[in-house]
């Protein structure tokens, strides 16, 4: 066994390791990715901005500290959308800073519309029951369908907020579970998910239609989202 | 949600009995309020009105202001958050401030969560429930101005440099008195106001680098805050005060030696004033 030659050793390696499966292909371009981030960008300006605003607003103490932990959250998120601007080509990022549309700003009128101390379960249910799980949802269909080779910094940011955005919902909806006691407690907050969803419908998701992608199966099997067939219709 | 909020309207449970200045002044269970701290009784105890563990008063007073802390935290969470919100992002004129400077009032709005988790936890330990004492609301008053540099001035580098003080103190009080738990969280509490008053000199430097009127009512403002936050002098350089001023942490926070001088004298004449209108109250009620 020792008389053996020694086989001739080599550093020349795949440019993939056999366990890495990324690909390159990828759903969005670099203008459409920029459009995304700008609206991501957007969203979560206004989330952060509602979030530091009702903290005086309510009076449960621990639902306040838990807003402005939260509010710090969606502010770093923004900051990593803005600095991923440029990078996309956009050097004014407030330029494509911007709401998917006009139903968009709607909705977040409507979401940040209560004030008044005894309505704090309407503030949780407006972000934690209906924004944050859109969040959730655009992120994560971004993060699956990017180029996993090209856009690989859209993919870290996407991660670290993903995580965020998970845990934040968990307690928000935990807090809303504590709050809500009695049946007219339930009512209103069915009542104010119902009211902000049927604009958030409207606005088709934070990047607009097509946020989470093409939903129904038509014209032999080519996928298209109900959003795109509306002007056909 | 309106764009500005009033400080009548801040939202607290049944527990909270809230004040104002006037009337924390009387309320002789918070440092420098009623006039125990300058009377006979309280000097012929201590050689100084610091805050030590070999004061008779030491443990009522430092629950009470471990309370004051507390509800301190919870306005500075409440203004952070506000100014977060308040005003939109743009280039620092009008109703605008720097989208970072929004960043940076959401990452304070963290901070100050932290704070009134640590001081209701601190609070707690040192057997404190809450609602003891009264909550004094001008904090969040100077929180309220429409001009976002005022806000700057008057909480980021008056009052929380008042805090910086203040937690300089309580970790000198917990190191003296054996209690390194209280000593660890203000040693952390301390670093994160170093914080927020550096940005609050940083920002009031850059955003009103062009508008030397703006920057001058902005230090009047915070002139016109630290004499109120002085507490009549309790807060100073002398040996009557109950609080020193921190001033290498000062430093570290971007305040000029001048600028610690200038708050150093406001509180001499704070202190001065306190005392007149103790003598003058004591010779009223001596001749009724
Ligand atoms: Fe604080
Ligand atoms: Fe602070």
């Amino acid at each position: 066994m020792g008389d053996a030659p020694a086989p001739e050793r080599t550093t020349a390696r795949a440019p993939f390791a056999p366990w890495d499966r990324r690909d390159l292909p990828g759903m969005f371009d670099v203008a459409e990715t920029a459009r995304r981030v700008g609206n991501y960008k957007w969203a979560e300006m206004k989330l952060f901005e509602a979030l530091g605003g009702w903290i005086a607003t309510v009076p449960e103490l621990d639902v306040k500290m838990r807003l402005g932990t939260h509010c710090y959250h969606h502010a770093w998120h923004a900051e990593l959308w803005h600095k991923r601007l440029p990078e996309l080509r956009e050097m004014k990022p407030e330029r494509l800073t911007q709401p998917a549309n006009e139903a968009m700003v709607r909705f977040m009128d409507a979401m940040t519309e209560p004030e008044a101390p005894e309505l704090t379960i309407e503030k949780l249910v407006g972000a934690y029951r209906v924004l944050i799980p859109r969040f959730i949802a655009a992120y994560t269909y971004h993060r699956n369908n990017t180029s996993e080779i090209t856009d690989a910094p859209t993919i870290r940011s996407l991660t670290f907020i993903l995580q965020d955005e998970i845990d934040d919902w968990r307690d928000g909806e935990m807090m809303l579970q504590s709050l809500i006691s009695t049946e007219h407690d339930v009512e209103r907050a069915a009542a104010h998910q119902a009211r902000l969803e049927a604009i958030m419908v409207e606005a088709g998701g934070i990047a607009g239609p097509g946020t989470i992608g093409p939903t129904t199966v038509m014209n032999g099997g080519s996928p298209t989202t109900d959003s795109t067939t509306e002007g056909d219709a | 949600m309106r764009q500005f909020f009033p400080v009548e309207d801040l939202a607290r449970d049944e527990r909270f009995v809230q004040t104002n200045m006037a009337e924390r002044m009387a309320d002789t269970r918070v440092p420098g309020g009623g006039s125990q701290t300058s009377s006979k009784k309280a000097s012929s105890r201590s050689s100084t009105n610091r805050l030590t563990p070999d004061r008779h008063d030491a443990s009522d007073r430092a629950r009470g202001l471990m309370h004051g802390i507390m509800v301190g935290e919870i306005q500075a969470l409440e203004g952070a958050g506000r100014t977060a919100h308040d005003f939109d992002a743009g280039d620092g004129s009008g109703d605008t401030i720097p989208f970072a400077l929004k960043l940076d009032m959401a990452r304070q709005a963290w901070d100050e969560a932290r704070h009134v988790e640590i001081s209701a936890k601190l609070s707690a330990w040192m057997g404190t429930e809450i609602g003891e004492f009264q909550e004094n609301t001008v904090l969040f008053e100077a929180a309220c101005s429409n001009d976002p540099v005022l806000r700057l001035a008057g909480v980021n580098r008056a009052l929380e440099g008042l805090a910086i003080d203040v937690f300089t103190q309580m970790k000198e009080f917990g190191d003296l008195a054996g209690d390194p738990y209280l000593e660890f969280c203000e040693d952390w509490m301390l670093a994160d106001e170093v914080t927020h008053v550096k940005m609050g000199s940083d920002w009031l430097r850059k955003v009103t680098e062009n508008d030397p009127e703006r920057r001058s009512r902005a230090l009047e403002f915070q002139q016109v805050v630290d004499k109120l936050f002085s507490f009549g002098g309790a807060r100073g350089d002398t040996a009557e005060s109950s609080f020193q001023l921190a001033r290498r942490f000062r430093e570290l926070a971007g305040f000029t030696d001048d600028e610690v001088d200038t708050i150093a004298e406001l509180d001499e004449q704070a202190l001065a004033e306190r005392k007149a209108a103790v003598r003058a109250m004591n010779a009223a009620s001596a001749a009724n």
